[in-house]
Order: structure tokens, then sequence, then C-alpha cells
């Protein structure tokens, strides 16, 4: 079976997804990761010169759009009534370490 | 590092700008309903859109998408009809739903472009333009890549560090407030050669967005924001250098300033054999230096793909042009109707239509005038371009539109010295006192007696006094020294209290020197 | 009749002709949850005081004698997939993540249910974010099919499925992203509708893949499933993608299917891993129907078969985006103790999401990478160009379409343990979901090997769903009454209370 994806690769992926993979799991992933790929390779295969994608399976609907009007919104406890942590009316996060000042 | 001008003599460089403009003057968000307001007090305009709750889904503000046609119209580009918002991947605390919503290959608008009048001192920078070196004014047109829409992220605000950086912060709080604010960026070509070219283009963007009335379009509050990509390549070269890009620049100076610098620096690096790195630098107005934020290493991947949950556009022909029937007159063609109407010239009809509370006051001065439009023309824009800007230099709180001067006290103003009645001199003596006592230039005329006197016979009495006290004086003047002119003028003046026409006294001090020869 | 067996009609007529109470009813809701569910674990949360709260709104409006003034689900009991926001109550989507989340807002779909004058019992399990065809994802345990309680109920709306299996309520959603009502309703032996996309608002409801999810009813008759979407459909102005609907769904359902074309799409029934008890169902619903008056006719869907990997890159590229929100910043899993933003981050995901949803993450992001897009995604989508046009072919031939909804009927738990195995159950449902148009599963008694209960698919052309009804109502009437899950029989009636027990 063709290898897609290394351990290397997975490594990355979880980095960008942010989720933890513990050492130990990472074979597992990889080697569940690449059978699955393995399974999609007929995608890659078929013939499919000049067909137009369908991103979005709604016909012609088109130009949705609001107007401009306020509605209410949440009051501030409401918005933050499930964040695990909140500091003066926010949502407090650890420090950012490597992050860019914006 | 040398100076700008030595170093775009031998380096050309290449300046690209996009700038972020937030629909500040809509009433809600882009995809939800919460309240647009700068300064609330954090985390009470969210909802579960702009929250990122789970299953929350987005909906398009209407008034935004004909913000953005109006801006592509504006800068002439081309609308496409079809198009789609794309989610941009990007986790991170300030964004919601870990994804922006974004346009894809296809913005609302194409293919546009501004053509830019330069002129003034800033034109120089353009070593290369014959024109520009000799005239001080060249005209240059910019690209516009695309204008698309967006939704701009919360906003953090990082505790513990200096100055409100992530660098040595102990903990960040996150405001979801701003979360979703419609956002248009705009992205030039390549096509900027000079950090004046720059600040031109962001300048007339920003007055035809106030045209537009699409944003408040305010640099202290974020609402128009730049990021500057330079690189630079020899003179005579056609590639294209490493590029450094300068992020959120919030001022015009700052704008010109940054890449000045960073023209400079690149050009010092390179000349010592170095090699620029691809980098996000920020610009230090204290230090007056740029630093590096962050080093790119590998292309971004942002995962970006068609969103489901947008249906996507197929804007008619019946939607855009009605919205091309509400084009308000843009910088452009203000500046052509008032070389045409009044007679202005080119530079001064420009600086008029650069600031819509003096351009307003002038039009209505111009009705006010009515038939005498065209003569007091002139003398009210330099009225208002010279003199009122500089009563108004350095007083911030000057408004005027609220301020005692108003248009028919202007008018009656540049009349009274256009008909003689008083010197230019006087005329800005009366304007002072109008602005300080606010009444009008006629009032203060009579009440101070400012008559300019015109009178022939009088003025030729006083002529001749001043010319008897000065018999060495008018010796020298015969015997080849001229420019003992301004000497008897202002004699003359002194002798009439000021109030005698300058022209006249000219025309008969002449006739009086010239005559005994 | 007891409680458990009751359908729409029979309790809505209780309630007016006062032979009970609403509240009553949510009484013997709860009492048969309370009974039932230690075996089965349908539900995640019993809502009792909200059930009360709505049963006690209808109660009032009989006193008011203004009773039919309420909506069609007055006085119904009803579940909710926990996937589904309804505020005030947890929504899991059954994953640690989630598990201590309290919606601050409620779905438009579970608003239409509550404002036509439905009873909130509860949430109901589910595979962890509907990632899954057997509810055994769930972090919080797994659902046993009230048929055999060794068994999957299906999923990945398992939970809903065997609830109204079980005679716990006789209405529950469910959400529907490659077969997630269809295949569990089918192995529980019940009715569940897949309505075509943009029917039923998707506002609330969390989201899985967003192009392919659609909410739908499960109910133990067909009348109950056009009754429901009587309620649930039409344009909501939250939804960009959902439509108007004016259709009255019970309209037709029993105008029969004489001179209805019928299609029979031969590939299906020649698939490798179709159960020949499954098989079997198909034909002889097929030969009622003909009986019925209809046209039996052989349809092809050539690209049914790339339908299969196009979803399985389209379901995950949009789970990963969909799920990229669940930082642990706003709500949901915050990992303790963490000094930094990036380590909280990278434990609070791991810790959240189960094994089933890091995979799909991890698939969903590597699909979407640069140079892997174009290779996979965008295929995907030009794929499902080609199955929507099979669809309008096979359309022009035939009204509705018959098929198998999943090649077996409910496994053993632990049976199918590889991912990719239990992905091959999807293989009759995803394509309706790429094209978008409606589809549903209709018991059809059980197979002759195993004994447990068969469903036939049903398919209809987008906005057309009220045919698949009519066609669901004809076959419903030729088998005639179903038997209860062995579960709701061994139990029993449950009481309806004093009042109740009089009689």
């Amino acid at each position: 079976m063709e290898r897609h994806v290394t351990e290397r690769d997975v490594r990355r992926i979880a980095e960008y997804v942010r989720i933890a993979l513990a050492e130990d799991e990472i074979p597992q992933m990889t080697a569940d990761l690449n059978a699955i790929i393995e399974g999609l390779r007929p995608i890659t295969e078929y013939d499919l010169d000049g067909v137009e994608p369908t991103f979005h399976p709604i016909g012609d609907l088109s130009n949705v759009m609001r107007a401009d009007a306020e509605r209410p919104s949440f009051t501030q406890a409401e918005a933050l009534a499930n964040a695990p942590k909140q500091q003066d009316g926010s949502f407090l996060i650890p420090r950012i370490l490597g992050g860019d000042d914006a | 590092m040398r100076p700008l001008e030595d170093v775009l003599r031998e380096w050309e460089a290449v300046i690209g700008l996009e700038v972020h403009c937030a629909l500040t003057t809509l009433a809600t968000k882009m995809f939800c309903g919460c309240k647009l307001e700068f300064g609330a007090p954090p985390n009470t305009h969210t909802c579960p859109v702009c929250l990122g709750l789970p299953g929350a889904l987005p909906v398009p503000n209407q008034a935004a998408i004909e913000s953005i046609v109006l801006a592509g119209l504006a800068t002439n580009c081309d609308i496409m009809k079809r198009s789609m918002f794309y989610r941009k991947g990007y986790l991170y605390p300030d964004m919601a739903k870990g994804f922006q919503i974004t346009q894809g290959p296809v913005a609302f608008c194409m293919n546009g472009h501004l053509d830019l009048a330069m002129e003034g001192p800033g034109a120089g920078e353009r070593v290369d333009l014959p024109q520009a070196r000799e005239r001080g004014a060249y005209a240059t047109r910019i690209g516009v890549a695309r204008i698309h829409l967006e939704e701009d992220a919360g906003k953090m605000i990082h505790v513990g560090g200096g100055e409100g950086r992530i660098a040595g912060a102990t903990h960040s709080l996150v405001d979801f407030n701003r979360a979703g604010t419609p956002l248009i960026e705009l992205v030039t070509r390549p096509d900027l050669r000079t950090p004046e070219e720059a600040r031109r283009f962001m300048q007339k963007l920003r007055q035809i967005f106030l045209a537009l009335g699409i944003s408040s379009c305010s640099m202290e509050e974020g609402s128009l924001r730049a990021d500057g990509n330079v690189s630079l390549r020899r003179r005579g070269s056609d590639g294209f250098g490493v590029k450094t890009e300068l992020k959120n620049i919030n001022s015009f100076k700052h704008l010109h300033d940054g890449l000045a610098y960073e023209i400079c620096r690149q050009a010092e690096v390179l000349e010592a054999g170095g090699a620029i790195r691809q980098e996000t630098r920020h610009w230090d107005p204290h230090a007056k230096r740029t630093v590096v934020m962050r080093v790119k290493e590998t292309a971004d991947d942002y995962r970006m793909f068609p969103d489901p949950d947008l249906a996507p556009y197929d804007l008619t022909d019946e939607f855009i042009e009605r919205l091309r029937a509400k084009l308000p007159e843009l910088p452009d063609q203000k500046v052509e109707r008032l070389q045409a109407a009044f007679g202005l010239a080119a530079y001064d009809a420009r600086q008029l239509a650069e600031d819509a509370a003096t351009l307003a006051f002038f039009e209505d001065g111009m009705a006010i005038a009515g038939g005498d439009a065209r003569a007091v023309a002139k003398p009210l824009a330099n009225l208002l371009l010279n003199d009122v800007a500089a009563a108004a230099a350095g007083d911030g709180s000057f408004d005027l539109a609220a301020g005692p001067l108003t248009p028919d006290r202007a008018v009656e103003l540049v009349t009274l010295m256009a008909e003689g009645a008083v010197s230019s001199r006087q005329g800005k003596e009366v304007l002072a006192a109008v602005l300080a006592e606010g009444k009008d230039p006629r009032a203060i005329v009579e009440e101070r007696g400012m008559k300019q006197v015109s009178d022939a016979a009088a003025i030729e009495v006083v002529v001749d006094a001043v010319l008897a006290a000065n018999p060495d004086q008018v010796a020298k003047y015969r015997a080849g020294k001229t420019g003992l002119i301004g000497y008897f003028v202002g004699q003359c003046m002194k002798a009439t209290n000021g109030q005698g026409n300058p022209q006249v006294i000219n025309q008969i001090l002449a006739e009086k020197l010239g005559a005994t020869e | 009749m007891p409680f458990a067996a009751m359908g729409i009609a029979a309790i809505q007529a209780g309630l007016r002709a006062g032979e009970f109470s609403a509240r009553e009813v949510a009484d013997a809701a709860l009492a048969r949850v309370r009974e039932t569910d230690g075996a089965v674990h349908a539900f995640l949360e019993v809502t009792g005081s909200l059930a009360h709260e709505a049963a006690d709104r209808v109660d009032a409006a009989i006193a008011a004698g203004s009773f039919d003034e309420l909506g069609s689900l007055a006085g119904i009991p009803i579940g909710f997939k926990d996937n589904m926001n309804l505020a005030g109550t947890h929504t899991t989507c059954a994953s640690r993540m989630l598990e201590s989340y309290v919606s601050p807002y409620t779905a438009t779909c579970v608003r239409k249910t509550l404002d036509a004058g439905a009873i909130p019992i509860g949430k109901t399990n589910m595979d962890e974010f509907a990632f899954g065809s057997s509810t055994e994802s769930s972090a919080f345990g797994v659902t046993r099919n009230p048929w055999d309680l060794d068994r999957v109920p299906g999923g990945s709306s398992g939970g809903s499925a065997a609830a109204v299996a079980a005679g716990m309520v006789p209405v529950a959603l469910g959400s529907d992203t490659g077969g997630s009502i269809r295949q569990p309703a089918c192995f529980c032996g019940v009715v569940g509708v897949k309505p075509t996309y943009g029917l039923v608002s998707r506002y609330g409801i969390v989201a899985f893949g967003s192009s392919l999810d659609q909410v739908g009813p499960i109910t133990r008759t067909v009348r109950d499933a056009a009754m429901a979407l009587n309620v649930l459909t039409g344009r909501d102005e939250r939804d960009c993608t959902s439509q108007e609907c004016t259709v009255d769904f019970t309209a037709n359902l029993n105008a029969g299917v004489a001179g209805m074309r019928i299609g029979i799409v031969p590939a299906f029934l020649q698939a490798r891993g179709l159960a020949p008890e499954v098989k079997a169902k198909v034909e002889e619903t097929a030969a009622q129907l003909q009986a019925l008056g209809a046209h039996v006719v052989e349809v092809a869907l050539p690209n049914a078969q790339k339908a299969m990997s196009a979803y399985y890159v389209l379901g995950p590229c949009e789970a990963f985006s969909n799920l990229t929100r669940f930082d642990g910043v706003r709500y949901g899993y915050c990992d303790p103790g963490h000094e930094d933003l990036g380590s909280q981050y990278e434990a609070s995901r791991a810790v959240g999401f189960g094994p089933e949803a890091r995979r799909r993450i991890m698939l969903g992001s590597y699909l979407l990478s640069s140079g892997v897009y174009d290779r996979y995604y965008y295929p995907a989508q030009q794929v499902r160009t080609l199955v929507t046009r099979d669809y309008a072919r096979a359309f022009q031939q035939c009204d509705c379409i018959l098929a198998p909804v999943v090649p077996t009927a409910a496994w053993r738990f632990g049976e199918k343990s590889d991912p990719t195995s239990m992905y091959l159950a999807d293989m009759f449902t995803v394509s309706i979901n790429l094209a978008g148009n409606g589809g549903m599963s209709v018991p059809v008694g059980f197979g002759a090997d195993s004994g447990l209960p068969v469903g036939v698919q049903l398919i209809v052309p987008a906005f057309r769903d009220e045919n698949m009804l009519r066609v669901a109502a004809a076959i419903e009437s030729a088998i005639g009454q179903r038997g209860l899950s062995p579960l709701v029989e061994s139990k029993g009636a449950v009481s309806f209370g004093l009042r109740g027990d009089a009689r």
C-alpha cells in the first residue's frame, strides 16, 4: 500500500490542527490515515475533465442576504456563561508564545 | 543609511498595498445582526454567530455587499457577478469559528485602477521621471488587483507585558465585539514606485471611501489600515526582488516613512552583499525604524474552500446598475467640475476637493455669488486654502462649518477685495476680525474705517509728499537702484494708514519717478 | 392503548376528548424513559421541567378551548438529537469536548416543534459529533437496539431511533449527513426521513458536513413523520441554504401508488455485501407496489460508486473546518494547568475529542492542504455534479426510487471495529446527501435470516418529498400493523396516572 503520509507528516498535521498526539499514538494514526486515504484513491483516478464542481447542493439558489437591521445581542454574562476562564468581561487565555503582535 | 532619493537613483522600489477598510457606517456586522459600535464594553455585542457557537450560521448583510460594489465601481473595477465566500482556516483565539469568511480567487471587484496626480515636494521622489524633476508634477496609474469582502477578528488585550505587546505578557483577554465587522480588503498591483505615491494612493482611496459613505475611514480607530509590501530592483531590471511586508500601518505619515525606511534598509543590505529575508516587519514611529515581527519560512496554508453555509452570488445587472446610479460625485469628478464650472486651476480644484467641509463651504459660496461666481471663485479658493487654512492651523478645535465665517461673509470679503475696496493685506485683517468677532466683513470695514483708497487724485497727493520727503532715495532710484520702489510703496502705504490701493500707488509712483527723467 | 404505542393522532385525540392531560402525557413519557432507558440508553439528558412547562401550556390551551390553535405537534413528547441546541440544556454532541456546554440559544427546528406545542423529553445519544453509524463512538456510553440489546441501534442518530422504537417518544429529531437518520431508523424498525437539503433549517444544529447535513423526523408511522415535517420545514432567515415550503405533507398520504413509476437500480441489488434478506425485502416491496398499481422500472445511477469516495472526502473536509472552533476558550473542554495557549489548545483538543473525531479532523486537514486539495476535494465536488445529474436522469423515468437502506440488519456491538468496514454501511445512503435530494427509510418487516427489522429506502427528486411519503404510506398499509419492539411489548403499558388507570 502506498504511503500517503509519513509519521512526520502526521506530526505536522497534528500541530496544524492543534491536537496533541502522544509519541505512541503516532504510528497508529499514520496507519489509519494511510488506510483511509488509500480508500479514497478512486477519486484521484476518475476522468472528470470538463465537469463543473457543485459546491452547494441548492440548485439555483443565490444572492441570499439579510437587511442591515439590528437584532438583540447576548448580554456580557450570557456571552461568557460557557467560558472556562474569564476576567473583566473578557475571555481569558494564557500567554501566547511566539505570537504576532497585531 | 543613505537618503531615499539617493537610493532611488540606483534602485527602483516596487510597492504594493493591501488596504483594509471597516464598513463602519453600517448598522450591523457582516454575518449577524449585532450592532457595530467602537468602544463598547467587552463582549456586549455578540451572538451565536459572531461568537462562533456550535450550530450558528452566517447570513450576509446586503448593505455590505452594496458597499463593496460601490467601492469597486468607484475604483474602476469589473464587478464580478458570480463569486463565493470561502473559509480561510485559522485557529487563533480572536477567530471565533476557527476560520475567517472571506472570498476566494474571484472577488466581488477585480481589475480596477486609480489615477494619481502627483505634485508638490514628494513628487521629486520619482527621480527617474523628467517631468517630476522639471515641473514637480506627474501622473501615474495604479492598478487595483481586487477588492474582496471579509469579516474582522475579535480584539485581544495582552496583559502583563510592555505596552500591551504579546512578548512578555502573562495572559490575554479576548473581546468579540469587533468580531464579524465587515471589512473590504483592496489589493493593489505592485505599481507604486515611491513612498509618496503610496501615501497619495491611500489618501485618495480614503477620500473616495468617505465620499461613498461606506466607512469612517478613521486610521486612529483602525477602520482604515494598510499593509505595504516592498522590494527593490536595480534600475533598468524588470525582475522582482524579495519583498518584506509592513503590517498594520495606521497613518499616512507612518506609511510614507515606514516604506522609505524599508527601501533604504533593503538597499543597504543589498549593497553590502546581503540578502533580503521574506518577513513581516513593524514600523516603530518613535525609534523611526522597522523591526522584524515574523519570518515567513513557508507559505501559509489556510486550507481554503468554498463556504458551504453561504449561497453563491449571481449579482444581476439591475443590482449593479441600481448602485451605479447611487454613486456620489467622486474626487476626480469634483476636480473636473470645479475647473470647468469656475475656471479654477487644477491644483486649487484638487486641494478644495480633498476636504469635504472646505468643498461644501466653497460650493455654498459659489451659489451665493450667483452670476459673479466665476469672478469670485479664485479669490474664494485662495481665501479658503491659504488664509483660512493658516488661521485654522495649530487650532485643533477649528471647525469651518460651525465657525463665524459663513459662506456669505466669505463671499462678501472676497468681493470687497475684488472691487478694490480693501487691499489683500486688509483682507487678512478683516478675516481675522470676522473669525474673532463674528461680524460681517462690511461692518468691520466700516467700523475700522478701513476703506481702501483707490482715488488717483488722492493718492497722487500722497506720492508727491513721499517723494518730496525722500530726495536722496529718489536720486538713488534714478541712478538705477530701482529696487527702491518697494521702499516708496511702503512709505505711501504708511502715509495712507495701509488704505492706499497698492496697484494705484505703484502705477503713480512709476509715472512720477519716470516722468521727471 | 398503552402510551408507548401511541402516535400523534392517538395522543391528540385523547387530549381533545379529555381522557388524559398533556401533563399526564409528559409524565407517561418520562416514566417510560425511567423504565426502559436503563437498558437502552437513548437519552443523554432528560428535560423533565421543560417537559412539564410545555405540557402545562398545552393543558392551559385545552382548558381555554384553544387546543386546535396550537400547532400540529401539540401535546406530543419529542426527543432531540444532542447536536441540537435547546436553550438551557446541555448540547454535548456526545463528546467530552462539550460535556459541560449549556446552550444559550435554540435551534430553529427545535424552536418550531416547541412553538407547535411539542413536549421536550430530552436530548438523545449519538455518535460523537455524528461521526459514525452505530452510536458506539458516543463519549457517554452506547445506545442499545430495543429489538436486541446486544446490537447497535445504528447511527449517528441512534439515540433518537432507539427512543422512538422503545416507545419513549413518538417523535424524535435526527440529523443525516450520509445516512444518519435513515440507517438507525432502518435498524430500529421505525420511519426516518432525510428531507431535501434546504427543506429544514440547519440553524442551531452543530455542523458536521455543512453541505450534507439535514434534519428530519424519526417516528413509528409515516403519518407522524408527515405531521412533523409540516412543522419543521420552511425558509429560515438564519440559514442561507434553507428554502420556502408550502407543501402539506399529509395531503397525499392516502393517494396510493397507482400509476406512479417506481425505479429500481439493478446495480444496487447486485452490490457486494448486500445481505440476501435485505435484497429479498426490496424485491418483495417492489412486487407489492406493482400489485398496488405502480409501474416498476429499472433506472441506472452510473456514478453511485463514485459517490462513496466523494462523500468520504467532503465529510472530513467540512468536519475538520467545523470543528476548528472547539478551542476551549469561549466554551468547551479546557485542559487545566497550562501556562501557554499552545499547550492548552493541544491538550484540550486531544482530550476533548474522541478517536474518530481526531481522525476525521486530521484527515480533513490533510485533504484540504495545498497541493492535496486538487487531488481530492475538487474532484469530489465534480463527482457531486455527476451524481446530481444521475438522479436528474433517473427521475425522468421514475417518480421515486426504491433501494436498500443498509446492506445488512443491525450488527452486534464491536462487530465492526475497523473504520473502513463501517464506512461500507453507508453505500446506499450517501449519494442522496451529495445530490441533496430527499430520502427516507420505511420498515418492511423482519429479515428472513436475522429476524431483525429491515427497512427500504425511498428516494425522490429535490423538493418532491411528499412523493416518498405517499409511497411509504402505501407500503406501510400493505404490510399492516407492525409489532412494537419486544422491549415495548415485554414492558407493557405505562400508566397514565390515576385517571388513566381508572379507565
